[in-house]
Order: structure tokens, then C-alpha cells, then sequence
């Protein structure tokens, strides 16, 4: 179960702060201090670090902030680079962090203490205070945490224009061995977990913004709602929403519980279809008003757009689901069906 | 609309494991040909059978014969069940939805007369809902009863029956009188299959089967105490009649043995990329499908009323029915035939010629999305 008082708190101060302005700002600017320092001081960004707080709870933050697209590094700083730092026993720190997702392309070399290569797609680099990456040894998965002054970047930007920068090491890092089990694979189901929060907050906002928008828009003199053509819009979109947020839930309990791959494949990828689907019939039944940067329905749709591609496309996960059911055989396709990571692993 | 994340408890994980247990033994793989979902086989032995572990009827109070289960019990059993395609049609209809709706709306006098009977897998029911110009809107039906010395003559067609030539009873919903508010005065009644001034005419289905009729009623008798719950409540009693109908497994499980099949015809071999992403995106489909249904379930145990989460799953649902049975079907290098001697094809064929009705049956899809957008601001 998670806190109910700190999603309320997390909807509160991110309701507050995320607004369609401050948004569009962050978009322009690149970072959103206002936004960031309101959530930090709410303790946002670390709740699975503190004592007592769980990897549901921060689970359940993180789909408040799908809810409210807000523009800033939640689910990099304490779900995936803190989670990191403080499996290898490296300090986390209160600041921004981010981490390395680990895109084909990325190259990363350990000498000593100096870490030298490129990693893209990182987000907000440009403001993180550390950059967290896996890097590999001969003794195992090390974690490497590197400080502003041993980075150049490129400034990327994904779909929805948040920061995805290209970063550059050159410089001395701090570096620990990664915590047992903690290995490229473990960091993707992770921030493949993050995204699929992430994505059913921002269909659960969608859904809602679209049935609110077409009840009020009147055309033919009733509110477009009330045609049946619009309805099987706002259907599609709820349904999606629905699914989507139960499949998080579920992919959250399993992760509590640590077997959690089946889940987070299934999940992820049932969240990257709806991101087709979903936004397809919140823009259609928004109609030209969807179209417009000067109407909130952006920020969701293209946050939905961009995440979909993040920690595994459907096509990654598809295959890798659909592996792993395949070797298991017929006999044990149903229980799969309805045990998941208990059945079968991903 | 709210779906609440459920999980089975440790009670309900080993009713899952006794039925997968009976199943295995009852009904070992390749001895017998699978069914596809609720369409499955009609066998009395086995509903019997069934009756006998306390399996159908589970919901249904003690005293008349029930488990006195949960609805969630009721999906765990109905789960395995349809996923191994086995024989439920002669129970399926009375176990799902007539047998609660006699509970919740019969007479004490109904009820001990009809309960106990479909507790032990005995008593098959049809359903009497649609007429010829009576399809998603019911409150149009035209089939009328008029008032007669101790109880009721009926006329009137009834179409789609599905049973009506094997089954023993169906609930007839007609018009007892005319009121200004036409989802007033209607009834729902309980008329034997078998009462006189009845015909039943068989309907060919798309497959080539026989299981589809037409009921012509003509003067039939229904005396005063086969009227279910009161004069005039049938559109209320119809609606939550339907309302049993909806969102359960056998809106989303009604081809999954294609698929299945299709895996244990390619076992020990290389499935391909494609294969591989088809049957990912169907199994994460299937599991969250599942969430939902089981989320459905516990809702009706707590006493909720989920009509639109119901409507919205079961069109969600029987879509991936469809779109499934169409992905597997692009998989195959196939000319699909009827007189097939591999069970796989023999199952591909059936559902192809079936799968229409997936999006049509208990609701037309285009009913379903009113009901779930009513709820939607909720």
C-alpha cells in the first residue's frame, strides 16, 4: 500500500508548481528551478532513499508527476541514480542527479578514477549535479558518479522538449562497485518502471482533460461528448488509461515483492501501444484546439510520445516477452498469463 | 470509473491450483477437442461433474444449494475453465447470469424451485432478450403477455436463442402492459422450453452449427409464480442481468486456445522474430486484460455496482479477441479448411467463422461505449 498522504502532498505542490506557464518555460529554458525547488523541498526527489520510504511510494510520487508533466528529474535522481549511489555506497546528496540510460552508441572506459567516453540521451545533464553511469570491469558493474567539472555536453532535447543531452566524460569520477544484481539489464527494467509511472499518470490526466474538454465544447448546439462518434474517443482513451494504470500497479506490487520482469515488459510495453491509441483520440476529439501550444493536451502527448521510445520501444519488448513465453511452451502459457515473473522470467 | 489493483490471496491461489489439478486429470490435453470460450461443447456429464466439486452455482447461497463463494472464486474457476476450452455450455448461461438474477430477484418459492437444480450442473438455461426488431434497444421488444385466470399468456418471437432446442428454460422478457415511460411495464418470466404453444426454429450460424434459434411463443402459458421478482420491474432485472454478463473472462479468453495450440504445434522449434513479437504483445494484453476483469470481480464482492468498468472491458476485451485470431491468422501460411484433420486449423476455422459475434453478443460493442462514457465522469 502506498502513502495516500504523500501522493496527496506530490499533487499538491506539483499541481501548484507545473503549471501550463511554468511548463512551457521549462521548455524553453531548459530547467525549471521554481518547480524544482518546491519539489525538493517537499522531499519529492528522494522519498525511496529515506528511511521508510518505499519503492511504492516513490512509484506513486513519480505517477503524480506523469499527472502534472512535471519538467524535472524525479525519477532520475532518486529512483535510478540514487538508487545506484546508494547501492554502491556512494553518497546521493540532495541536489539534481541523473543517469546514464545506456543508448547503443554510448561508449565508457575506466581508467583509474578517470572516466572518458560518450553516453547519450541523458536527462537534464545540463543541471544534474552528477551524472551516475554503469560502467564495466573486470570485477563486475561499477558505478561511476561524475561531477559537472568532468563533463561537456551537447544539449538534446526528446519530443516533449525536456533535456536528453549528449554528455562527454573526461574527468575524475567517484566510483564504488555496483550493488549484487545491479547491472545494465536491472538499470533498464528500472527505468523502464519509471516510464510506465510516468506514462499512466500523464493517460490518467489525458483522459480526464479530453472527457472535461468535450463536455464543455458545444457544437450542433450540445456538447460534443454527447455524439457517439466522440464518445468512442473518450472510450479509447479511458480504456487505455485503465489499462495502463492497472498494469503499473501491478508491475509496482511485483517490483516491491523483486520479481518483477514479466511485469515491467508487459507493462512498458502495454504503455508504449497506448501511446499511439491514446493520444491519438485525445487529439482527435480536442480537435484543432489539441494542436495548439497554447492548450495544456501537449505536454501530455508529447511526453506520452517521447517515453514510449525511452528503456525499450515495443518493439524490444514484444521480442523479449514473447522469447521468453515461447521458450516456456504451451503448457505454461496461461500461467504466465496469470502469474507473471512467478512463471516466467523476462 | 475506478479499478482498484488486486491480487489472488493465498485461499483463492490453491482453488486455482485444485481446478488446474481437476482439469488435468478430467480432461487430459488431446482428449477431447478444445472449445472456444463460452461457445464451448454442450456435456451434461461434465457440468455434473463440475456440480459435483462445488463449481457451479459457487455464488449462489448455501441453503440452495451454492458455494456461498466470492465472485473472484467464480473468475478463478471460469478462468482455467475457458482457457483449457472445456465443456461449459450446458451450465455456462444459468451459472453466469440466470441463476444470480433468480437470486437477487426470485421468490422464495423461485428460487428453491430453480437453484438447487442449476447448483448441480442439471438445469441448462437460453436466454429470451432479443426479438426480430428487438436488438440493442430491448425496451422496444414486442413480445406481450396478457392477463389470463391464474397467470399469463405470452406471444411473441424471440431470436438468437442460442440452446433453445437442447436447453431447458429461458427468461423471457416482454411486455406485461402499455406506460407512457416504454422501459415501464415490462416483466421478465420464466417459461419452460418445452410448454406447449412453443417453436422452436433452428437459425444456421455463420460456422455451419445449429445452436442459434428462433422461438416462436403462441398462446404459451406462464402461470402467476413463474413471473421473476415483480410486474412491471423487467427492465431493471434485465439491466442488472446484463450488467453478469459483461467484463468476465469470457469476454477476453473466447480464442486464446488458437493461440496456445499455435505454441504446441511450434514446440522445439524457432518461432521467428515475428512469432515472438505477435505472441509478446498478446500475452502483455492477456495479463492486463486480467487486472482489469479480476478488478471487476472483487468490485461486485464488495457490493459495488461496476456497470461502465464492465462495459468498458468487455469491448476492450472481445476487440482483442478479433485482433488476435487476425494476428495468428498472419502468421500462418494457410488456406484455412473446414474439413482440416489438424486440430489447430480446426480451431482457426471455427474462430474465424465465429469471431464476429465476439463484438456483437451481450451488447453490441456501440451500446457498450454509451454505457462506459456515462461512467467516464465518474
Amino acid at each position: 500500500m502506498t502513502d495516500a498522504l504523500l501522493v496527496e502532498l506530490a499533487d499538491q505542490v506539483l499541481g501548484a508548481t507545473c503549471t501550463h506557464e511554468a511548463i512551457q518555460a521549462a521548455e524553453r529554458d531548459g530547467w525549471a528551478p521554481g518547480v524544482w525547488a518546491r519539489a525538493a523541498e517537499a522531499g519529492l526527489h528522494r522519498v525511496a532513499l529515506e528511511e521508510g520510504g518505499t519503492l511504492a511510494d516513490a512509484l506513486a510520487v513519480l505517477r503524480a508527476a506523469g499527472r502534472h508533466a512535471a519538467p524535472i528529474p524525479l525519477a532520475e535522481t532518486g529512483l535510478l541514480a540514487g538508487w545506484l549511489l546508494a547501492g554502491a555506497g556512494l553518497p546521493v546528496g540532495d541536489g539534481p542527479l541523473t543517469v546514464v540510460p545506456g543508448r547503443p552508441g554510448d561508449r565508457l572506459a575506466l581508467s583509474g578514477d578517470r572516466l572518458a567516453g560518450v553516453a547519450h540521451r541523458v536527462p537534464w545533464a545540463r543541471s544534474a549535479g552528477r551524472v551516475v553511469a554503469l560502467v564495466a570491469s573486470d570485477g563486475g558493474w561499477l558505478v561511476a558518479a561524475a561531477p559537472a567539472e568532468s563533463i561537456s555536453l551537447e544539449r538534446r532535447v526528446n519530443l516533449a522538449g525536456e533535456p536528453r543531452d549528449t554528455v562527454r566524460f573526461d574527468g575524475p569520477v567517484e566510483v564504488a562497485a555496483a550493488a549484487p544484481g545491479v547491472d545494465p539489464e536491472a538499470l533498464r527494467h528500472r527505468g523502464a518502471l519509471t516510464r510506465v509511472v510516468l506514462m499512466a499518470g500523464a493517460l490518467e490526466r489525458m483522459s480526464r482533460m479530453t472527457v472535461g474538454y468535450t463536455s464543455e465544447r458545444v457544437q450542433f448546439g450540445r456538447p460534443v461528448a454527447r455524439f457517439q462518434a466522440v464518445q468512442r474517443h473518450l472510450v479509447d482513451g479511458a480504456q487505455d488509461a485503465v489499462l495502463v494504470g492497472m498494469a503499473a500497479d501491478a508491475a509496482v506490487r511485483a517490483a516491491e515483492g523483486g520479481q518483477a520482469r514479466f511485469e515491467i515488459a508487459a507493462a512498458k510495453l502495454l504503455a508504449n501501444q497506448a501511446a499511439f491509441t491514446a493520444t491519438r483520440a485525445a487529439h482527435q476529439a480536442h480537435g484543432a484546439m489539441g494542436m495548439t501550444r497554447e492548450y495544456p493536451l501537449h505536454h501530455l502527448s508529447r511526453r506520452l510520445w517521447a517515453w514510449r521510445s525511452e528503456y525499450g520501444d515495443e518493439a524490444f519488448w514484444s521480442a523479449r516477452l514473447g522469447a521468453a513465453v515461447a521458450r516456456a511452451g504451451a503448457d505454461r502459457l496461461y500461467p504466465a498469463i496469470a502469474g507473471g515473473s512467478s512463471v516466467v522470467d523476462v | 470509473m475506478r479499478f482498484q489493483p488486486t491480487e489472488l490471496t493465498e485461499g483463492e491461489r490453491a482453488l486455482q491450483r485444485e481446478v488446474r489439478e481437476f482439469l488435468a486429470a478430467e480432461l487430459p490435453r488431446g482428449s477431447y477437442v478444445p472449445g472456444l470460450g463460452m461457445q464451448a461443447g454442450r456435456d451434461r456429464a461434465f457440468s455434473r461433474r463440475l456440480a459435483e466439486r462445488g463449481w457451479v452455482g459457487m455464488a449462489l447461497p448455501r441453503r440452495y444449494g451454492g458455494g456461498d463463494r466470492t465472485a473472484v472464486e467464480r473468475f478463478v474457476v471460469v478462468e482455467e475453465l475457458l482457457r483449457w476450452g472445456a465443456p461449459v455450455g450446458h451450465h455456462w448461461v444459468a451459472d453466469r447470469q440466470t441463476g444470480p438474477v433468480i437470486n437477487r430477484f426470485g421468490t422464495e418459492t423461485q428460487k428453491q424451485r430453480f437453484l438447487p437444480p442449476i447448483c448441480r450442473g442439471e438445469l441448462a438455461f437460453s436466454i429470451g432478450m432479443s426479438e426480430p426488431n428487438s436488438g440493442s434497444d430491448l425496451a422496444s421488444v414486442q413480445a406481450r403477455a396478457t392477463r389470463t385466470g391464474g397467470g399469463w399468456l405470452l406471444n411473441g418471437t424471440k431470436i438468437w436463442t442460442s440452446g433453445a432446442h437442447v436447453n431447458d428454460w429461458f427468461i423471457v422478457l416482454c411486455r406485461t402492459s402499455d406506460e407512457a415511460d416504454r422501459h415501464e411495464g415490462l416483466s421478465q418470466l420464466l417459461v419452460d422450453l418445452r410448454s406447449e404453444g412453443m417453436q422452436v426454429n433452428p437459425i444456421p450460424f455463420l460456422d455451419g452449427t445449429e445452436h442459434f434459434n428462433e422461438v416462436v411463443l403462441h398462446d404459451v402459458f406462464v402461470p402467476d409464480d413463474l413471473v421473476l421478482g415483480g410486474v412491471g420491474m423487467g427492465w431493471a432485472q434485465n439491466t442488472s442481468e446484463l450488467a453478469h454478463e459483461r467484463g468476465g473472462p469470457d469476454r477476453w479468453l473466447s480464442t486464446y486456445v488458437v493461440v496456445e495450440q499455435f505454441l504446441r504445434e511450434h514446440a522445439g522449434e524457432p518461432l521467428g522474430p515475428r512469432a515472438e513479437e505477435l505472441l509478446g504483445e498478446a500475452v502483455a494484453r492477456w495479463w492486463g486484460l486480467r487486472q482489469l476483469s479480476l478488478s471487476v470481480a472483487r468490485q461486485i464482492d464488495r457490493g459495488e455496482a461496476p456497470s461502465a468498468e464492465s462495459a468498458l472491458v468487455k469491448e476492450m476485451g472481445t476487440r482483442f479477441e478479433q485482433d488476435v485470431l487476425a494476428a495468428v491468422q498472419r502468421l500462418v501460411d494457410l488456406e484455412p479448411s473446414p474439413d482440416t484433420e489438424s486440430l489447430f486449423e480446426g480451431l482457426l476455422v471455427r474462430s474465424v467463422l465465429t469471431a464476429p459475434s465476439f463484438t456483437i453478443r451481450g451488447g453490441t460493442n456501440e451500446v457498450l461505449r454509451s454505457v462506459a462514457a456515462r461512467g467516464l465522469d465518474r
